[in-house]
């Protein structure tokens, strides 16, 4: 039997079923190409990409997109642009080969940082905010912007705290053992040999020898001979006792020298008990990064960020580009694009013109024009850089993505005086600073993997309050900087990158920091002084119980050295002025000495 | 609910009145629309293709319910089929460039690693699969078709409305 190939009367349904199918789609096609622009957009820029109404009118090439809002990928409850409407004039050939040729984009109504009521980051539950790691544009810059040191702000809390003073530390106890060592140790030399002269008894035999020659005469030669003996011991006994006090003097002064050597170790152990002391460093460049490095870092952060997507979406080059696929209940896989030379990109936004609102302080926000020309996946294809640029009073933006050579060079400058700028919270500090209206400033030139920025803010009319939303706990180091800076009106910052991308160098100075740093010193110089006393009365405790024994026992020992070794001397020399008398009277002939 | 979609599936294809080659084929057509990413510029053709050409439409639908899951699991596999053939192939790169920058083309997504991937696979499948179910239908009709005719359950499908509805996409002999 055969079997037909064609079932002829499942033709009609089929084609039913296709009408139904295209009338659901100019139904719901608006809805659709919403639904995608907003899975594109916030895949794209890494936060909610939101539209209130978008139509497709393929007849005319355009399209309408009204109440756009984009959230901010950086703050929570931040939008990064809203806009009234943008109106896209499409080429319609492309379309059919998946491209997107936008030749003209109008777009009113452009609102920058507006609230907004939700949390509209894709990426906040992800480990590249939380402080881990993701291979996604915010995971890379939030790496490169953690490898910049900044250091944190190390003040005098109240009072400068001490290590705690270990007695083993410290020289002059030890000195001071030593010295009473000595002192007993000379003391016990002394007494010895004292001892060993036996003075009393040297001078007692003196004295009886000239009892006994009271009652003599001149010709009892033995006992004149005695007596010489004994003259001739009285004298070899001062000669020795006379050596005894050379000997005791020195010995005196020496001891004297080591107490006065413990004045000296006493100092060093106030040297030593200072150098526990915690004291801050204070110099100005210091805490210029300490309090607005945080700050700065985070906007070239973010300037960083669109540079990277930028290169990420908008690569050199025409080799095949893979990026995430679709969002489906399948894997998404990846989706490559194979741009070809003469051929038309992939997206390409020929010219856009802007309507910015933008409002200056205390004023009704004014609407400026700005322009934008060459965004493209494919610049290589395009042949010319991606530029942007708005000029108006105090307003000034210039950007140029030129992607269009293998090495990639991003120039960005922009500046903005009169509006209100965004509120700081000093780091890890219960202060925050809403520098009011002022001027900020941005420039950024990475060419390849070289960095070079800019960011500056100046504030005529700031205002410092105090922060109670319990960020930072209130603090004496907050109190200490609360004193200093909330009699400062203006404010300077200016903070530069240079260097490679993988390693930055930031430098960081603010008007405050010198004022800070200065009134810092004075702040410390009370607290350390009063801090030295308690390390000096800490040591004097520690000290003086061991050092006054041992300077009285030198005192006291000098003196009686001295006082004892008098006496025997003036013993000795008394019992040798009798002998001698009484040897000159009993041999006193006219030419003859004594020997 | 689904289940019960698939029995009737089954019943349906395995008892229609189409040739085992019909409901082989179908089934063959049916593997695509499971194998690969649904929402696809190709499944449009296939599923025209399943309306027009004379193969079971039962067999069609049994096929794609059978391989969703199929293609679930394989998407692994998928990827890394497509991303070879798309990125690591460069004998192939002009053939792709010239796919991707030709008017229609892009619209199938061939440049998704998963939906290139899948295709492929699901392409090397058909004729495998077209004859080895072929051969099934073949066996099964000449072994238990007649028993499970008699039963109950197959009664009770057979009584349900949704096989009125079955009844315009039958096969025609």
């Amino acid at each position: 039997m055969r079997v037909a190939v064609f079932r002829w009367k499942a033709v009609v349904p089929l084609l039913v079923f296709g009408a139904v199918a295209l009338g659901l789609w100019l139904v719901f096609a608006d809805r659709i190409a919403r639904r995608t622009a907003e899975s594109v957009g916030t895949t794209l820029i890494g936060a909610e990409v939101e539209i209130e109404r978008l139509h497709l009118d393929l007849p005319h090439g355009r399209v309408e997109i009204h109440g756009l809002t984009v959230a901010s990928p950086f703050e929570a409850l931040q939008n990064l642009l809203q806009a009234d409407a943008l109106v896209a004039d499409l080429e319609p050939l492309p379309l059919l080969e998946k491209k997107l040729v936008i030749d003209r984009l109008t777009a009113t109504g452009l609102k920058f940082g507006t609230p907004r009521l939700t949390d509209g980051r894709t990426l906040k539950d992800s480990p590249s905010v939380a402080g881990g790691r993701s291979d996604g544009v915010m995971g890379q810059v939030t790496r490169w912007g953690e490898q910049l040191q900044v250091p944190a702000l190390a003040l005098p809390t109240g009072k400068i705290s001490a290590a705690r003073l270990d007695p083993a530390q410290l020289t002059t106890p030890r000195a001071a053992a030593a010295l009473g060592a000595r002192a007993d140790s000379a003391q016990q030399a002394w007494d010895s040999q004292l001892k060993g002269l036996d003075v009393g008894a040297t001078a007692d035999s003196a004295r009886r020898m000239a009892e006994r020659l009271r009652g003599a005469k001149a010709t009892d030669v033995k006992l004149l001979g005695e007596a010489r003996r004994t003259l001739g011991q009285l004298k070899q006994a001062q000669d020795r006792l006379a050596a005894l006090e050379r000997s005791a003097t020195s010995g005196i002064a020496a001891l004297q020298a080591g107490a006065a050597g413990l004045t000296d170790a006493k100092q060093r152990d106030y040297t030593t008990a200072r150098g526990l002391l915690k004291l801050p460093g204070l110099d100005a460049p210091d805490i210029g990064a300490a309090l607005f490095g945080p700050a700065a870092v985070g906007r070239f952060q973010r300037a960083l960020y669109w540079v990277e997507l930028g290169r990420r979406y908008m690569p050199p080059g025409l080799l095949p580009r893979a990026t995430p696929g679709p969002r489906r209940a399948r894997r998404a896989g990846a989706t490559v694009r194979f741009p070809r030379a003469n051929g038309e990109p992939a997206f390409l936004l020929k010219t856009a013109e802007l309507s910015v609102q933008l409002g200056a302080a205390g004023t009704a926000p004014r609407t400026y024009a700005a322009s934008l020309s060459g965004v493209t996946s494919d610049p290589a294809l395009y042949g010319r850089p991606a530029t942007a640029s708005a000029t108006a009073p105090g307003f000034r933006l210039g950007a140029l993505l030129d992607h269009v050579r293998p090495t990639p060079r991003d120039t960005a400058t922009a500046s903005l005086a009169g509006v209100a700028l965004p509120p700081l919270s000093l780091p890890s500090l219960p202060i925050r600073l809403e520098p009011g209206a002022g001027t900020v400033a941005l420039s950024l030139a990475v060419q390849g993997d070289e960095v070079r920025a800019r960011w500056t803010m100046q504030s005529d009319r700031v205002r410092w309050t105090r922060d109670s939303s319990g960020a930072a706990p209130p603090s004496p180091t907050g109190d200490l900087v609360w004193r200093v800076v909330s009699g400062i009106p203006t404010l300077v910052v200016s903070a530069s990158l240079t260097g490679s991308l993988a390693r930055p160098q930031l430098a960081v100075s603010s008007n405050l920091d010198r004022a800070l740093a200065e009134r810092l010193r004075a702040v410390a110089g009370a607290e350390l002084a009063a801090a030295e006393r308690r390390v000096r009365a800490q040591v004097d405790s520690l000290v003086d119980g061991q050092v006054a024994p041992v300077l009285a026992k030198v005192t006291v020992l000098g003196g009686d050295v001295t006082r004892r070794l008098g006496g025997e001397r003036t013993q000795l020399d008394d019992a040798r002025k009798a002998l001698e008398q009484r040897l000159r009277a009993l041999t006193g002939l006219p030419g003859v000495r004594l020997p | 609910m689904l289940v019960l979609k698939l029995i009737q599936s089954l019943f349906k294809a395995l008892h229609s009145e189409g040739t085992p080659g019909q409901l082989a084929a179908g089934l063959a057509l049916g593997s695509i629309l499971g194998l690969t990413p649904l929402w696809n510029f190709h499944n449009v053709v296939v599923f025209a293709l399943i309306i027009v050409l004379n193969v079971s439409f039962a067999g069609a639908m049994l096929g794609w319910a059978l391989f969703v899951p199929v293609g679930f699991l394989l998407d692994p596999a998928f990827d890394w089929i497509g991303r070879t053939l798309l990125l690591d192939t460069p004998a192939l790169r002009p053939l792709w460039t010239a796919l991707y920058n030709a008017p229609v083309v892009p619209l199938t997504s061939f440049n998704n690693t998963i939906a290139l991937g899948s295709l492929v696979v699901a392409a090397a499948l058909w004729v495998p699969l077209f004859f080895a179910s072929r051969w099934g239908v073949v066996r099964y009709r000449a072994t238990v078709a007649e028993r499970v005719k008699r039963s109950a359950l197959y009664r009770s499908v057979l009584a349900s409305k949704l096989y009125n509805l079955y009844r315009l996409f039958r096969p025609e002999a």
